[in-house]
């Protein structure tokens, strides 16, 4: 008797689960969105700090005298000023002493200079910029920063943005 | 009654290959399928920089912030809402303050830059947006203690689609 109950054969009715798998497979399918190809530049931006040139600060300078006194940082600051949202001057340097680059092409060869010279002295990196300046050529100002180097070899990694006043402002 | 005046004969398909293909490709979506997609605004532009690094898989929170310029107003979308440009700096608040308390810190931890918040600020704006809007944003997220940043670009392949 047990043998004539094992030999019966017992068949799944597939088609339901099979509908269902397919519904999931449809939701799956439509709802598919490949990533974007996108790339990424990765900074620590905190905000910026009072500006003191290199050089400025004599050695032994208590500058702890008020602990409330916010400590001015040795600063490269680099003032894009626009023209339509697009690049018109390029102006580098440590405050108040600003050098003009004529070209943006010329920018990584200005930088270069301050960095191989006295670039780990710089506590900060500002750009300054036109807040009519459009984002795509800021960011080629920020990707030649980005690839400056310091002296140890390590990549700038720190900026800090201001947005200078309003070129259409009375 | 058909089948059994021809002798009895059932003609039923074996459904088995065909639910395992099935199960493979629900798998196989189910693998690839990726919600951060869902918080970006891929109708923007973003600017094409050479240098920038591929995206990598990153462990920290990160919250992706879409800014591009509508008719000269500053068009914010977080998370695949739009937001008006005053209901950042609330929104942004309380988002800070839940990373402090993820983090374990306090405002004046990463106020006085002794501690940082580990979470990732991601800037997707687009090539067009003036600076001035961008700068709002990163100036909102800065007031409330968030420091690292990641700007998105195009790889510098998609410069030919642009024009």
């Amino acid at each position: 008797m047990v043998k004539m109950r094992s030999q019966e054969e017992v068949e799944l009715n597939l088609a339901s689960m099979l509908d269902m798998a397919f519904q999931i497979l449809f939701f799956f399918v439509l709802t598919f969105k490949p990533p974007p190809n996108e790339g990424q530049i990765k900074l620590r931006m905190p905000p910026p700090q009072p500006v003191i040139g290199v050089g400025q600060q004599s050695a032994g300078e208590d500058t702890n005298k008020d602990p409330n006194d916010v400590r001015p940082v040795k600063t490269l600051t680099i003032s894009v000023l626009s023209r339509d949202g697009g690049i018109e001057n390029i102006f580098v340097g440590v405050p108040p002493e600003m050098h003009p680059v004529p070209a943006i092409n010329q920018l990584d060869d200005e930088l270069s200079k301050y960095f191989k010279g006295s670039g780990d002295a710089f506590e900060q990196v500002i750009i300054n910029a036109s807040p009519e300046l459009v984002w795509s050529e800021l960011m080629r100002v920020v990707e030649i920063c980005t690839n400056q180097r310091f002296s140890n070899g390590e990549k700038l990694g720190k900026l800090s943005f201001v947005a200078l006043p309003s070129s259409q402002q009375p | 009654m058909a089948g059994k005046r021809m002798g009895g004969v059932s003609a039923t398909p074996n459904l088995t290959p065909i639910l395992d293909m099935v199960f493979q490709l629900i798998t196989f979506f189910v693998l690839v399928i990726n919600f951060q997609s869902a918080e970006l605004d891929l109708t923007l532009n973003l600017p094409v920089v050479g240098s920038a690094r591929p995206v990598l898989s990153n462990p920290t929170r990160l919250l992706v912030l879409n800014v591009k310029d509508d008719k000269g107003k500053m068009s914010l979308n977080i998370g695949g809402n739009p937001y008006p440009e005053n209901a950042i700096k609330p929104f942004l608040q309380v988002e800070s303050t839940g990373a402090l308390k993820a983090a374990g810190m306090t405002f004046d931890d990463v106020k006085d830059g002794s501690k940082e918040l580990p979470d990732l600020m991601v800037i997707r704006a687009d090539s067009k947006c003036p600076f001035g809007h961008i700068y709002y944003v990163i100036n909102a997220c800065q007031e409330v203690g968030f420091r690292n940043f990641v700007l998105k670009t195009a790889p510098a392949g998609a410069a030919r689609k642009q024009q």
